[in-house]
């Protein structure tokens, strides 16, 4: 595993941590998941460094921020519509569906 | 919902889906998979009550994490081996990584729970798009893996059998109960994944058929609790002839549809000689026989003594268009005899 691959996994290990434990609010929730794009962004991005030479699909760090901006604005969506049904958004307020 | 965005989703949600089928490089189908998620957001909380919200909250971030870990484990196969063509995944650690995404992409055990607490909050033409359209993609993304190492399908596949059963079993809301048929099933047609992929297409073909026919039935009566399939005899008649079947076909019961998939896999493992995870599969899938035999029992069996609910409701002309739904329940119970036929038309 070359440095670079270490870098970025461990920083994606890490956001995913975060968003598997997350305990109150929905926002940190939010926020690393767009850790998550984060990291995957600055590993697409190494990849057409390091491996692809030519260069030719380049554009592949750019498609994937255009779909994690689509993704963002998508959960903040769901945050503010989360606040007008649930009044608040703390996690283990949503707990309607259990029953 | 105003007519133009309410087409522009339904597009993308078949845009998203093509793009997957039709992509060779993990980065398409990748990207195929995140426009089904974001397409499907605004249609599941478009009624924009607290429970459609709070499903819709919780159905993105299990999509987002595993759309997130598919790319992860798409990129570091990228690293290793330099490869982004989908057919040409070698068995190594980020295979089994993509596997696992895929997993929770369709909600198989041990990455389940958010599927029934999902299906609960969603009204029931939603759940449907969730339970059949929404598998499409990841499932033809498995399929194109090619395992040749079979644990990790084999423990996903026995896990979700079990759980699929097991969960089921306390429940009286309809959604959740579809919910875990819905693993359940799933289950079944991973289990056979490494060993028989054809098998694994007919295990999911016999169960679009199956969900799209039970899920029709409650939406004509718009019944979402067993309480309220009892009252069904007073509405539509048929239905409690039509509905019992089915479910005993999704409980796999010759000699209706639903014996199929299960009778050709357990051939399957037992030619592969895995007759003990053929046996523990079979038994576990009594426990989904259960509860379908349950709302069977609740819909069909039982009569009040007095006539209540006979007497209120108006005997209206009513225009159901249930072309879809008659063609489905004809085919989930009277398929059993063409076997040969079908399994002449995969590729065996």
């Amino acid at each position: 595993m070359t440095p670079a691959h270490f870098a970025f996994s461990s920083a994606f290990m890490l956001g995913l941590a975060g968003l598997a434990f997350h305990r109150t609010h929905f926002i940190s929730a939010l926020l690393c998941l767009e850790g998550l794009m984060l990291s995957l962004f600055i590993a697409l991005s190494l990849w057409t460094e390091l491996f692809n030479l030519t260069h030719n699909s380049a554009s592949m760090p750019m498609i994937l921020l255009a779909f994690s901006a689509c993704e963002a604005g998508t959960g903040l969506a769901l945050l503010v519509a989360t606040t007008r049904t649930h009044s608040t958004n703390r996690l283990k307020n949503l707990n309607l569906l259990q029953c | 919902m105003a007519p133009p965005i309410y087409s522009a989703l339904i597009i993308s949600l078949g845009l998203g889906t093509t793009m997957t089928f039709a992509s060779t490089h993990w980065y398409l189908a990748w990207m195929g998979i995140e426009i089904n998620t974001l397409a499907i957001i605004p249609l599941m909380s478009q009624n924009h009550t607290p429970r459609a919200t709070e499903a819709t909250t919780k159905y993105f971030f299990a999509q987002a994490t595993a759309s997130a870990t598919l790319l992860f484990a798409s990129i570091s196969n990228a690293f290793l081996t330099g490869e982004w063509d989908i057919l040409q995944t070698p068995n190594t650690l980020t295979s089994s990584l993509i596997t696992l995404a895929l997993a929770m992409k369709i909600g198989l055990a041990p990455l389940h729970s958010w599927m029934p607490e999902v299906m609960q909050g969603l009204s029931l033409l939603n759940g449907l798009i969730l339970s059949t359209w929404q598998k499409l993609a990841p499932l033809y993304l498995i399929y194109q893996i090619q395992p040749t190492n079979s644990n990790i399908f084999i423990t996903l596949g026995l896990l979700s059998i079990i759980v699929g059963g097991w969960g089921g079993f306390n429940q009286v809301q309809l959604r959740k109960i579809l919910a875990y048929s819905s693993i359940a099933h799933l289950g079944w047609m991973i289990l056979i994944l490494s060993f028989s992929p054809p098998l694994a297409l007919l295990t999911i073909l016999i169960y679009l058929l199956m969900t799209f026919s039970l899920f029709s039935s409650f939406m004509l009566t718009r019944t979402t609790h067993i309480n309220s399939l009892a009252t069904t005899w007073a509405k539509i008649p048929i239905l409690t002839i039509s509905t019992p079947l089915v479910l005993l076909s999704l409980g796999g019961l010759p000699p209706l549809t639903g014996f199929m998939p299960k009778w050709l896999i357990l051939q399957e493992l037992t030619k592969q000689d895995l007759a003990p995870i053929a046996a523990l599969a079979a038994l576990s899938s009594l426990f989904s026989l259960y509860f379908y035999l349950r709302l069977s029992y609740a819909m069909t069996l039982t009569m009040p003594p007095n006539n209540p609910a006979g007497t209120l409701p108006w005997r209206l002309n009513t225009r159901h268009n249930t072309t879809m739904m008659s063609l489905t329940t004809t085919s989930t119970i009277c398929l059993l005899p063409v076997t040969p036929a079908i399994m002449a038309l995969l590729p065996f």
